[in-house]
């Protein structure tokens, strides 16, 4: 099935393998040219009229998986679809399992792994800058921008390695390699570059993070329910991974963030271990959380808690959030101790009337918008290790040239930092290593 | 029937029985035919020409970065070139001396003849080891196996297993100019007989080049305008622990000579160009890109106005000298008017041409690991057969066929040092999984453990396996416990010396020189770079522990300076060890597995691998087919990891 199953204008049904046009033919007889449309009668069976639909068929390697497909396109419909399902089911055809399409597109080599990878994310998408994301990785742009910086890397290390194994060829033409400083910043720019763009991609798929954080009774809760109950596109809730955090994706613009209510910190006004512990949890909250919404309450003066936090955000990537403003005993915000605040967007909120709830999102639209203001590729998680283990092998390269503690420690931090990109589309490197190399200098006496 | 014919002829040297025969005397048959006696098998070594047993057939130099590694790690499995070349030297360098330990290599000049010698004199000391004169022009071969050779005099030579190290160019064909035949190495009659034999087996078989330089009178060169080149003082040796008067003696030093080309010799060689049978489509095999032809230096780097030509002495009673540099296959004419183009040759005489020569090689992926052909079970290849090109390579690779002849007699499993061990084990496993497009040969870069693989530790890294596998003396095993003990002990006296900063002295604050923030062991002050052994033990206040403290100094240094990388590099290791021992399941269906080629498919069918591991030793299996494998036993859920082992770190 290539379209959700359920009702629908078209339900589109794709075969990928060897038999996929014998199998197909049994169902609608005579095939239409490769890559031409063409109106059959698909049949069950026993003969029996199912539908009546487009058909195509790509032949390998020229299709999706690089296997033969054919692609049956019919009436969508529950009933009319499984019809169709069985009399596939019937003559030897079974259904897909998860992702078992790009993974054969993979192994048949029609994608590289970013590729591959970037197809789930597409899969997954569900807001429409997450699919261009989606469908720019497709595209091979992660893969085109990590393998350029590998190469990048590539020609370093062709330069320095020959400097190791032929310096007496290299010595004498005075092409002894001068300071490859600048050259390493260069990259290390580009990978924290991409890696900014592919965490913006990865914010796109599973949302940006934004923490609630606030004391138990400033009413944390309720607002997360206005945003969330106001909202009909909620997606799903996704379960927490720690019991203390209740997750919510929600749409914002065509964003969409992850809500997190960061629950557990309970702390009063008192000073002392359980305070600290409050902190030390919204602390936790704030680092791994893209923005953070402190949400107090309007009509209490801020406690030391919530001074001590104040403390330490960002007043780029926060908002403070003056619930129950529609309490008698509402504080204007001239009557607070203000010098905590004023570095911080306020925004005045009552979750219980859904007063000011629209001024919220769009700060928190703002603020989103603001950290993802680069072209976000989709990248998995895994893409970001790469990115930052590669990164973290030419940070130690620059501390060895630094400190001069040798090139050969130089010279293996940047084939790591190459493998660990080069993973990422699983290319080999030693040969094309030699190549550059052979090609770059007068090797030979 | 071929081979039944040969049966039938009478057995001429039957009174005596050998195990292993090795065919050729070259680096890789003298390393074979050596480590088997060393395990005790009665040894045969037939080559076409006994006096030429141990010859230089190149240039003659041994060693440098990379090749002087492996030489290294020979000698630490009690092999012959290192000591050979220490006692032939007429001069050595330690090479890369501005660059860290790990890259640094000695390279020496030999005295052709004494090279020679003292490998004889070290195949003469064993007396389970024959030597034995004849051509050998086929293979012996019962029920799959190979199990002996025909002797052109001798007719049936029988043993278990047969290393064949024929070195020499097979099928060989020079080009000099428009002019070429069939030739072997430098002269010698080309081995056609033995390369048919290898075609009859169906061996795979593929085709390479490479070229030689002219060689030159030294009489006809004006020697004064040339810079000199020496060696280092003391003279760095590749078996610094041999002893006995023997290793001792040093020949007289002799330097080499840089000479240049100029812009007039590369003009005149880019308008020959279509006289050179690589440019003129004679010669179709590749060439190897490290050591290109000075034809394709001035086509493919015509920016440059010069390249270095470094005449390297033949010997100390030879007045040839070896252009090393020049390689080429242009008519002789050319070649002579070229050299004396090039400052200090103007009057050069050519004692032998240049020649640019195509030969055959065996498709290593044919071979099991340990050198074995799969098809032919019994025969061993070892060195130029297998598409590597110097004389350490080919060494290296004659040591393992021996060892693993030798351990195949006794019943042993094979013996084959890992990536991470050697660089023969990098040398060996490229080979076999990967193949050859160009001569193979040996560079650090090749090494992914390069910090690991260095000349200091040979013996810490192989000596231990070698003594096990009988390759080393008592002695010589005691040596190196000795040395071992001491070596560690010296580390502990450093690692259990503290200073702190709260109780410098002023004089080890001056020797300090940047400083200490918190406590640190001398052990750890030897990891910065500007603090020698020497200043760390005045920084502690300790003398030297014994006369031989300065070497454990410094291998202590080199030790420290590379310790947190090392690190490192083990836990990988150890991840990967990890996946090494999941089993595979003995009714595995390869067809089934996606992605593999039909050629691995076939190959894990065959041979039915116990675990992932095994799986990745097998020829031809690639990291990216042990990935494919893994993902196909999770999907089916088969995929059963060993615990891990102790808490891990």
């Amino acid at each position: 099935m290539a379209t959700p199953e359920g009702r629908g204008a078209v339900a589109v049904v794709r075969l990928s393998g060897p038999e996929a046009f014998e199998l197909a033919g049994q169902i609608v007889g005579d095939l239409p040219e490769a890559r031409y449309a063409g109106l059959r009668v698909f049949r069950g069976a026993t003969g029996e009229v199912i539908d009546q639909g487009i058909v195509i068929c790509f032949p390998a390697p020229h299709s999706y998986t690089g296997e033969n497909v054919v692609e049956l396109q019919g009436h969508g419909g529950r009933a009319v679809t499984r019809a169709l399902l069985d009399a596939l089911r019937a003559v030897g055809a079974r259904p897909a399992e998860r992702g078992e399409f790009t993974q054969r597109a993979f192994l048949h080599g029609q994608m590289d792994l970013a590729q591959a990878e970037a197809v789930a994310a597409l899969i997954d998408a569900d807001s429409q800058v997450a699919r261009r994301a989606a469908l720019r990785s497709l595209q091979g742009a992660l893969g085109e921008w990590v393998d350029e910086v590998a190469s990048a890397i590539q020609q370093i290390r062709a330069q320095i390695e020959a400097e190791l194994d032929f310096s007496d060829d290299l010595h004498e033409a005075g092409e002894e390699t001068d300071d490859i400083g600048p050259p390493l910043e260069s990259v290390r720019t580009r990978i924290r570059s991409i890696r900014q763009r592919t965490v913006a991609g990865t914010h796109l798929r599973h949302g940006l993070k934004v923490a609630l954080i606030g004391v138990p009774n400033a009413g944390k809760s309720s607002l997360m329910n206005a945003l969330v109950g106001s909202d009909v596109s909620i997606v799903n809730e996704l379960p927490g991974t720690t019991r203390d955090v209740m997750r919510e994706r929600i749409g914002l613009g065509e964003r969409e963030i992850e809500l997190q209510d960061t629950a557990g910190i309970r702390a009063g006004d008192e000073v002392g271990a359980v305070e600290h512990e409050g902190v030390r949890r919204a602390l936790h909250a704030m680092d791994h959380a893209d923005v953070v919404v402190l949400v107090t309450d309007a009509n209490t003066p801020l406690t030391q808690w919530e001074r001590h936090v104040l403390a330490q955000l960002d007043p780029t990537r926060s908002v403070v959030v003056r619930n129950k403003i529609d309490l008698d005993g509402a504080l204007p915000l001239s009557a607070r101790p203000t010098e905590s605040l004023t570095r911080f967007m306020v925004c005045d909120v009552s979750a219980l009337t859904g007063s000011g709830l629209d001024e919220l999102r769009e700060r928190l639209h703002e603020l989103v918008a603001e950290r993802d203001d680069v072209e976000p590729l989709a990248g998995e998680q895994r893409h970001l290790e790469a990115l930052d283990r590669a990164d973290e092998a030419l940070a130690e390269a620059v501390r060895v040239e630094r400190l001069q503690l040798g090139r050969e420690i130089t010279a293996e931090q940047l084939r790591e930092a190459q493998l660990v990109l080069l993973g990422i589309t699983r290319r080999d490197d030693n040969e094309a290593l030699l190549d550059q190399i052979f090609r770059s200098f007068c090797i030979g006496k | 029937m071929f081979h039944v014919e040969h049966q039938k002829k009478v057995q001429v040297m039957s009174g005596s029985y050998f195990e292993v025969i090795v065919v050729g005397g070259g680096h890789a048959g003298v390393e074979a035919a050596g480590a088997a006696a060393r395990m005790g098998c009665r040894t045969l070594l037939v080559t076409h020409q006994l006096d030429a047993i141990g010859a230089l057939s190149c240039n003659p130099a041994i060693g440098g970065i990379g090749k002087g590694h492996i030489v290294r790690e020979i000698e630490a499995m009690g092999g012959l070139m290192g000591r050979a070349a220490d006692a032939a030297a007429i001069q050595s360098r330690t090479l890369n001396q501005s660059k860290g330990p790990a890259v640094q290599a000695v390279r020496i000049q030999a005295d052709r003849p004494q090279y020679a010698r003292q490998i004889r004199l070290q195949l003469d000391a064993h007396s389970n080891l024959q030597l034995f004169q004849d051509a050998v022009v086929d293979l012996l071969v019962e029920g799959g196996r190979c199990v002996g050779v025909m002797g052109r005099s001798a007719g049936v030579l029988r043993a278990q297993a047969v290393v064949l190290a024929t070195g020499t160019f097979l099928a060989g064909r020079v080009h000099i100019g428009g002019v070429n035949y069939e030739s072997g190495r430098a002269g010698e009659p080309a081995a056609n007989q033995l390369a048919n034999v290898l075609r009859h087996h169906q061996l795979p078989v593929g085709r390479l080049k490479t070229g030689t330089p002219p060689r030159i009178d030294r009489r006809s060169i004006n020697e004064e305008t040339l810079a000199k080149q020496y060696g280092d003082k003391p003279r760095p040796r590749f078996a610094p622990f041999a002893v006995g008067a023997e290793w001792q003696k040093a020949l007289p030093e002799r330097p080499c000579l840089v000479s240049y080309t100029s812009v007039q010799a590369h003009d005149l060689i880019r308008s020959a160009l279509n006289e050179s049978p690589m440019y003129s489509g004679a010669v179709t095999g590749v060439g190897p890109r490290y050591c290109p032809s000075i034809e394709d230096k001035v086509v493919r780097f015509a920016d440059r106005e010069k390249h270095q030509i470094f005449l390297e002495p033949e010997g100390l009673d030879s007045n040839e000298l070896y252009p090393n540099g020049i390689s080429t296959g242009l008519p002789l004419r050319i070649q002579q008017e070229v050299l004396h183009l090039c400052e200090g040759l103007e009057r050069a005489h050519i004692t032998r041409p240049g020649y640019a020569i195509e030969y055959d090689y065996v498709d290593p992926r044919s071979l099991r690991r340990n050198l074995e052909l799969e098809a032919l079970p019994g025969l061993y290849l070892a060195g130029q057969i297998n598409g590597t090109t110097g004389y350490e390579e080919a060494a290296g690779q004659g040591l393992i066929a021996g060892v693993n002849a030798a351990l195949q007699i006794r019943g042993d499993a094979v013996w084959v040092p890992q990536r991470d061990e050697a660089y023969i084990g990098v040398m060996i496993d490229d080979l076999v999984t990967t193949g050859v497009t160009e001569p193979y040969r040996m560079f650090t870069s090749r090494a992914e453990h390069r910090l690991q693989l260095r000349g200091d530790n040979a013996e810490q890294r192989l000596l231990p396996m070698a003594y096990e596998l009988g390759l080393v003396s008592d002695a010589r095993w005691r040596q190196y416990a000795d040395y071992q003990e001491q070596l560690d002990q010296e580390r502990a006296r450093l690692q259990a010396t503290r200073v702190s900063p709260q109780t410098l002295t002023p004089r080890q604050q001056a020797l300090l020189g940047q400083g200490l923030r918190r406590d640190q062991t001398l052990y750890d002050l030897l990891r910065r770079p500007e603090l020698d052994y020497e200043a760390v033990l005045a920084i502690g206040d300790l003398e030297p522990s014994t006369e031989r403290a300065l070497a454990l100094g410094r291998q202590l240094e080199i030790e420290a300076r590379y310790d947190g990388y090392l690190v490192r590099q083990a836990h990988e290791n150890r991840r990967y060890q990890h996946y090494a021992r999941a089993p595979l399941p003995q009714a595995l269906d390869y067809q089934a597995i996606e992605g593999l080629s039909t050629e691995v498919k076939e190959r894990l069918r065959r041979t039915q691998p116990p675990t992932v591991g095994d799986a990745a030793q097998l020829p031809g299996v690639t990291p990216a087919a042990i990935s494919l494998l893994l993902v196909h036993l999770r999907r089916n859920g088969w995929l059963r990891l060993p615990k891990e082992e102790g808490a891990g770190d």
